[in-house]
C-alpha cells in the first residue's frame, strides 16, 4: 500500500465510524477507487440549504496529503452560493492555497458545511457565467482570488 | 491590429490560468531536478563560485564567511527550506553530540498531545508525529550523517518531516497568540496567519517562525544574513539573542542553507 492509500484508509475508517452532522461518505464509491470518492453532504439545521442534499466529489494524487484532494460539487443539485460557481467549482482557499497536509477529508467537509451554513443570500458567483465557460474542468487549475471570508 | 503582432492583448474569453500553472509546474520541476533536497557539504568556494561575477558587496561578504566557516550544505528553494535546513542541522548535531538528545526527545514526544490540545485533528497530529519520533529514534540509534542525508533527500520522508515542523511552528504561535498577535501583518489572527503562512508546505519563513521553532525545541540557531546591505560583513543574528547557537544558517534573502564553522 502507498504512503497516500494508507493515508486515505485511516481517513475513512476515522469518517465512517465518527461522522460528522450531515456528512455520511459513499462507501460504495471507495470500495471501487481509493482515490475518487463520493461524500454526500446535507444542509445544515436552520441555514438556507435545511433538507437539501448534495454531493461532493473528492479525487487524490498521489501525492496527497502534500497535494491537496480536487473537490467539487456533482450531481443534480448544486448549492447557489456566492462561492460556488454552477459547475459546481468551489472557491474556497483550503482547497488550494491554504491547503496543509494536517487537513483531511473530514475537514474539508466541515468547512464546506460551515461555509454553506453562513450564507445569508443565495446567489451565484458574480463571475459565475464567464467563469464556467472559460474554466477548466479541474477546479485546482483555476488560479482563485480569495477575497470576501464573510459568507 | 497587424501592428500590435508581439504585444499581449488580454482576451478576456480566454482562459490563462491552465498556462500560468502549467508554467509553474514547469518552474517546480526544474528547481526539482537540478538541486538535491538538501546537498552535501561543499567548501565556501561553491558559494564564491555562484557569486564570480557579483559586485563587491558580496563578495566581501563571503569572504567574511569564509573566514568563519568551513563548509556548506545547500537545500532546495521551495519554500520549505528553512525547516529542511533546521531540521538537517539539527539532528545531525545530536549525531555528533547526543547530550541534550533526551531533553529534545522528550519535548517532541510531549508536543502531539499539546497539538492535539489546540484542536488540530488527532489522526493526521499522529501520523506525522510517528514519522519524526522515527527519524529521531535513528538518531539515537547513532545512524550515519549518509542515512540522515537520505531520509532528508527522499521526498516523502523529507516532506513528513517539513509538516510536523510546520505544526510545531504553529502550535506555539497559537499557545502564544496574545503575544505574537502584535508581530502579524494585516488585520489577521493568529490562527488565520498560521492556516495562511505556516502549516501550508511551500510558505516561506520570516522571523517569527524562527523564533516560534527555536523555541518550542529549545535548539538555538544564529543566522548569518547576506544581502546587499552595504556592509563588508553578514549581520548576525541569535535566536533567542542571549543565546550560543551549535546551529548556523545562512540567509540570502527568501532562501536559507546551512552553515559549518571552522
Amino acid at each position: 500500500m502507498t504512503s497516500m492509500e494508507k493515508r486515505l484508509q485511516k481517513e475513512l475508517q476515522a469518517l465512517t465510524k465518527d461522522p460528522p452532522a450531515g456528512v455520511i461518505v459513499n462507501t460504495e464509491s471507495v470500495s471501487q477507487n481509493m482515490s475518487e470518492w463520493i461524500v454526500d453532504l446535507y444542509g445544515a439545521p436552520g441555514s438556507l440549504y435545511d433538507g437539501e442534499k448534495f454531493q461532493l466529489s473528492f479525487k487524490f494524487s498521489p501525492r496527497y496529503p502534500f497535494d491537496s484532494p480536487q473537490v467539487m460539487f456533482i450531481g443534480p443539485n448544486i448549492p447557489v452560493h456566492p462561492h460556488v460557481y454552477s459547475n459546481g467549482h468551489i472557491c474556497l482557499s483550503i482547497l488550494t492555497d491554504d491547503w496543509s497536509p494536517a487537513l483531511s477529508v473530514t475537514s474539508v467537509c466541515l468547512s464546506i458545511v460551515s461555509m454553506l451554513s453562513s450564507c445569508q443570500e443565495k446567489k451565484r458567483p458574480p463571475d459565475n457565467a464567464i467563469y464556467v465557460k472559460t474554466c477548466s474542468k479541474n477546479p485546482k487549475k483555476t488560479r482563485w482570488f480569495y477575497h470576501d471570508d464573510t459568507v | 491590429m497587424a501592428a500590435e503582432g508581439d504585444k499581449f492583448v488580454y482576451d478576456p474569453e480566454r482562459n490563462y490560468d491552465d498556462a500560468t500553472l502549467a508554467q509553474i509546474r514547469v518552474m517546480e520541476n526544474e528547481i526539482a531536478s537540478q538541486n538535491n533536497i538538501v546537498s552535501e557539504r561543499l567548501s565556501m568556494q561553491n558559494l564564491k563560485d555562484e557569486y564570480a561575477d557579483a559586485d563587491d558587496v558580496f563578495k566581501l561578504k563571503i569572504k567574511d564567511l569564509e573566514s568563519r566557516y568551513h563548509y556548506m550544505r545547500r537545500t532546495r528553494g521551495d519554500g520549505n527550506c528553512f525547516y529542511r535546513a533546521f531540521g538537517f542541522a539539527c539532528l545531525e548535531m545530536f549525531l555528533a553530540d547526543s547530550k541534550n538528545l533526551p531533553r529534545f526527545k522528550d519535548v517532541a514526544q510531549k508536543s502531539r498531545d499539546e497539538l492535539v490540545s489546540l484542536g488540530f485533528p488527532q489522526f493526521t497530529i499522529e501520523d506525522f508525529h510517528e514519522s519524526f519520533m522515527d527519524v529521531i529514534e535513528k538518531i539515537e540509534k547513532q545512524c550515519s550523517v549518509t542515512e540522515l542525508s537520505d531520509i532528508f533527500n527522499n521526498q516523502g520522508l523529507s516532506d513528513y518531516i517539513v509538516v510536523y515542523l510546520r505544526l510545531l511552528v504553529s502550535g506555539y504561535l497559537q499557545k502564544e497568540a496574545e503575544f505574537f498577535v502584535n508581530f502579524i501583518e494585516g488585520e489577521r489572527t493568529v490562527k488565520e496567519f498560521c492556516n495562511q503562512e505556516v502549516e501550508p508546505m511551500g510558505k516561506e519563513s520570516d522571523h517569527i517562525h524562527i523564533i516560534a521553532l527555536t523555541s518550542t525545541l529549545g535548539i538555538p540557531v544564529r543566522v548569518e544574513y547576506m544581502d546587499r546591505v552595504d556592509s563588508s560583513k553578514c549581520t548576525q543574528h541569535n535566536f533567542p539573542e542571549d543565546s550560543q547557537p551549535s546551529i548556523v544558517l545562512l540567509y540570502r534573502p527568501g532562501h536559507y542553507d546551512i552553515l559549518y564553522s571552522r
